[in-house]
């Protein structure tokens, strides 16, 4: 006897048929909850509708502990990035061909082989029309010498002094400079580098050049620069500085900006300047760093350095930099992690080089070896504002799962408690609990549910809004729930059991409540589950309109909004697509649930078994 | 029967005045002023003087200086006798920008529940027959999927496939823009613009009413009398239709009037989708736009609709099987 029903209770692991046991022994092994809990556990559907469910509610629930939510985030150079986590994956031709430079876009990489040659990898596709990776034939012929990456354009200089852009060059980012391609007395292009829509190039006899889109970047050279020999000069997001052979660093533009207050200490003795989008760092002989411009991410907060630097270079928002002992060390925002070093980097072989751009940093080993480390990608890709969809999901996922759990809740008291009420006493409060829910039942749900969040969003913040949407959701979905425990009720009140309660003199609440509502316990749990699923439906119907939780706040209603256009839809599936997938898993998930329940329930669906 | 429908009109009123009261005095919290936005942008070319002046004019004009009850009855006395309000956004009245979407959505939800229903009491019948049947085992989870999943989602796959993928359909829309058809190529081009919104909103309540049409027939089936009549030996085909299938009719009679009744509010969501113009749209445009006596007047026709559609679905109970009676 033991031994059948330890195998009883695995057997549901196999999702095995039930054993036949014939009437009476069934009658006699099991009470009706075991029958229930049976009955379910024996059907595939709903137990596989179970676990996914499961699994879904504990990756919304412990996910947000590990994809933090900022809900001020947003990051207008990672907008709509495809999934992937490609974005660190250089090829392997590169490191056979031995590198010589690595340049970092927004979201991808352009590497330069010692032999000339030219690779791309990461999200090169940056509108539907402009692929990075399409590299001009007279590139791919040419021996480049140099490489720079923009926002989203690459400039190229090969050993004839011939520039190449490719990319975005609708804002004018081809048009080199014509003195530029026609150089005097040898001398040839050094150095370059690229920001937004513009670039800059520095040749060997110090000679200064600035092209580009001039709206948003300061491309201009004021008076003062021209006279200088320029070593060297590095692009922020929107203004570029300039480091002048004698060691000075210049602000080249005719704005005024955080760039342009150069330290007074950086008149003399700078070895090397690097730049992030809004700051500027610089490298003193001496080994000292100096960073200014706007650090709002902590790029100006300098780490100790175990050894003196040789060379910086800056990402987006974070700098790295190479030190005499060959390590690295990176500091400043690590929204991306793009400053989280792994050990690996440092141990074994001495860097000799370090590439740095937006997230992602390259180190290069004495034998030639890339070593990376920094951002690799959205395994969900981003939305329009370069927020990543994983992070928004589980957020969401939790936000929606809250929403349509409490106000199941709310619904759920209201409900029973009503229901209950109306059917025990019957009579005058009977009726007027019906006409009430009656009035409540005949209001059309979708349009009363939009004014009242419309009324509710003028006078409310954000986290009172979505309260009050629970509230509503809770407040208009009772009266089903209040009808059924109501003609429940009205049957088991003429049941032996209450009449024997009466008899023995039970107050009549506790009929109600500990008496007769436990007997109707099994309808109330398959109805709120039925109920849970049509919450999150709603939820998600109104926000997915704009009259639910409102964005920055994601769900999964309202990351779907703006979704029903075919650019979205073609060209940025990931927005939809995942979205879409879970809460249509995790619903279908919940239904099975409740219809298994409810089978497992009723004795009639047993019967045709 | 006469006494009870008149029973039921007079609490109907009763009920529709509740809710026309809660509706006014809802729309009364919002925060916003009329008449302040009226004058507005006048404020900058007038005197302070004659800026109070134009305003108290505007407050009087709109009838906004009175206490709030007295407005409340001219309004709701106004909905009596044909006056449904005024539209700031359109400057028109409510009942004249209401005609054509009034159409469309009927248009497009009468066709669209027809070719529903025209699947589904098929499917549901069939499934019931075939009770257990791998078939039947998988029409339901086709089912459950379907009424699981949120009509803008299927929206968003439809359009996937046939109108971005296939290309077969627009986008969304009407008609094409700055078309001028008239006559039968543009009903033609409007019924190529609705086909895809109809394809959506069918298969979006196949699933739902596919389960109800197979619980109906199965409970039939599984009543005492068609024992009977398969015991006398009647044919399996006039079992199923003539004894099962005219019990079964009464739950789906129900879920024929209840459809109904969703099709001024229900089709919001598929309405803003496609941005079709209809009055689920016309009704999120008013309440993003705040024009709040349209909401309002729409508001108060789909509790209208909704609350003459309970009582039509009591009253079908009795039409369709005499021996309910409703008027107990």
């Amino acid at each position: 006897m033991a031994e059948e029903k330890k195998k009883g209770f695995f057997s549901f692991l196999r999702f095995g048929k039930k054993k036949e046991v014939d009437i009476f022994q069934e009658e006699q092994v099991q009470s009706p909850l075991r029958t229930i809990i049976s009955n379910f556990l024996h059907n595939r559907i709903a137990m596989t509708g179970l676990i996914v469910f499961l699994a879904i509610f504990v990756f919304v629930m412990i996910g947000p502990h590990i994809w933090i939510l900022d809900l001020g985030y947003e990051d207008n150079t990672q907008v709509n990035v495809a999934p992937g986590l490609d974005m660190m994956s250089y090829p392997r031709a590169l490191v056979n061909e031995g590198v010589q430079k690595i340049a970092v876009g927004n979201t991808f990489s352009v590497g330069l082989s010692k032999e000339g040659h030219v690779y791309t990898w990461g999200k090169t596709k940056i509108t539907e029309v402009v692929d990075i990776r399409e590299i001009p034939e007279e590139v791919k012929k040419a021996t480049i010498i140099d490489i720079a990456a923009g926002q989203d354009h690459v400039v190229a200089v090969d050993d004839k002094g011939k520039v190449y852009v490719w990319g975005n060059t609708r804002q004018g980012q081809n048009k080199v400079p014509s003195e530029m391609m026609q150089l005097e007395n040898g001398d040839r292009i050094k150095q370059m580098s690229a920001g937004y829509q513009a670039s800059v190039a520095v040749t060997e006899q110090g000679k200064l050049f600035v092209w580009g889109n001039a709206n948003i970047f300061d491309a201009k050279i004021n008076s003062a620069v021209k006279e200088k020999l320029i070593e060297k000069a590095v692009c922020t997001s929107y203004a570029y500085i300039v480091l002048t052979k004698d060691g000075q660093v210049l602000y080249p533009g005719f704005e005024s900006n955080a760039f342009s207050n150069i330290p007074e200490s950086l008149s003399s003795g700078v070895v090397d300047i690097a730049a992030s989008s809004q700051t500027v760092a610089a490298l003193k002989a001496d080994g000292t760093v100096v960073v200014w411009g706007n650090s709002s991410n902590g790029e100006d907060l300098l780490p100790d350095f175990p050894s003196k630097i040789i060379n910086i270079e800056g990402g987006r928002l974070h700098y790295s930099a190479l030190m005499e002992n060959g390590d690295v060390i990176s500091w400043g925002s690590n929204k991306n992690g793009q400053i989280n070093l792994p050990a690996s980097v440092n141990s074994g072989e001495k860097l000799v080089n370090v590439f740095v751009g937006n997230n992602q940093n390259y180190g290069i080993t004495e034998s030639g070896k890339i070593k990376t480390w920094g951002h690799v990608g959205y395994l969900m890709g981003t939305d329009n504002l370069g927020r990543d969809i994983l992070t928004r999901l589980v957020n969401g996922g939790r936000m929606t799962m809250t929403v349509g759990a409490v106000s199941v809740a709310i619904s759920l008291v209201i409900g029973v408690v009503f229901g209950s009420l109306a059917g025990y006493f019957g009579g005058k409060v009977d009726m007027i609990i019906m006409r009430v829910s009656e009035v409540v039942g005949g209001l059309p749900f979708l349009p009363f549910a939009m004014i009242l969040s419309a009324i509710v969003q003028a006078t409310m913040n954000q986290t009172q809004r979505i309260y009050m949407i629970m509230v509503v959701l809770g407040v208009l979905s009772w009266p089903g729930l209040c009808r059924l425990v109501r003609a429940q009720i009205l049957a088991a009140r003429e049941e032996e059991f209450v009449t024997a309660a009466k008899a023995m003199g039970v107050e009549e609440l506790q009929i109600v409540f500990k008496h007769i509502l436990p007997n109707v316990l099994s309808i109330i749990v398959v109805n709120a589950t039925l109920d849970f699923a049509t919450c999150m439906l709603t939820e998600s119907s109104l926000s997915y309109l704009g009259f639910g939780v409102a964005p920055p706040q994601p769900t999964w209603g309202n990351m779907l909004t703006g979704a029903n256009n075919s650019v979205v839809i073609q060209q940025y599936w990931w927005r939809w697509v995942f979205p879409s997938a879970i809460f249509g898993l995790c619903t279908i998930c919940i239904n099975t649930i409740g219809d298994g329940l409810r089978d497992a329930i009723d004795p009639k669906s047993d019967r045709q078994r | 029967m006469a006494k009870y429908i008149l029973k039921r009109l007079a609490y109907m009123l009763v009920v529709f005045t509740i809710i026309a009261a809660l509706m006014f005095f809802l729309y009364n919290l919002i925060p916003g002023d009329p008449a302040r936005a009226e004058v507005e942008a006048l404020k900058s070319t007038l005197k302070p003087e004659q800026y109070e002046q134009m305003y108290q004019e505007a407050r009087a004009r709109l009838g906004l200086d009175q206490p709030m009850v007295v407005r409340f009855f001219k309004w709701y006395f106004g909905i009596w006798t044909g006056h449904f309000g005024f539209s700031n956004y359109y400057k028109a009245n409510v009942i004249d920008i209401v005609k054509e979407p009034m159409m469309n959505t009927l248009f497009i939800n009468i066709f669209s529940t027809f070719l529903a229903l025209g699947c589904t009491i098929p499917l549901g019948i069939y499934c019931a027959v075939h009770q257990q049947s791998k078939f039947d085992q998988g029409v339901q989870v086709g089912t459950i999927v379907g009424y699981s999943i949120p009509g803008y989602i299927i929206a968003l796959i439809f359009i996937y496939i046939f109108s971005v993928t296939l290309r077969w359909f627009p986008v969304s829309g009407s008609k094409a823009p700055g078309s001028s058809l008239t006559g039968f190529p543009a009903l033609m081009e409007r019924l190529y613009y609705i086909c895809l919104p109809l394809i959506v909103m069918t298969f979006s309540a196949l699933g739902g009413m596919t389960r109800y049409v197979r619980a109906a027939m199965i409970d039939a089936l599984s009543m005492d009398y068609i024992r009977t009549a398969r015991a006398k030996g009647l044919r399996e085909k006039v079992v199923i239709y003539s004894h099962a299938w005219r019990n079964a009719l009464l739950p789906v009679i129900t879920l024929i009037i209840g459809w109904f009744l969703g099709i001024f509010s229900g089709s919001i969501i598929i309405e803003n989708t496609f941005n079709l113009n209809g009055m689920g749209q016309l009704y999120y445009k008013g309440l993003t736009n705040q024009d709040y006596e349209l909401v309002l007047a729409m508001q108060m026709f789909y509790t209208a609709v909704s609350l003459v559609g309970a009582l039509l679905i009591d009253l079908s109970y009795g039409l369709v099987d005499p021996r309910v009676r409703v008027n107990k």
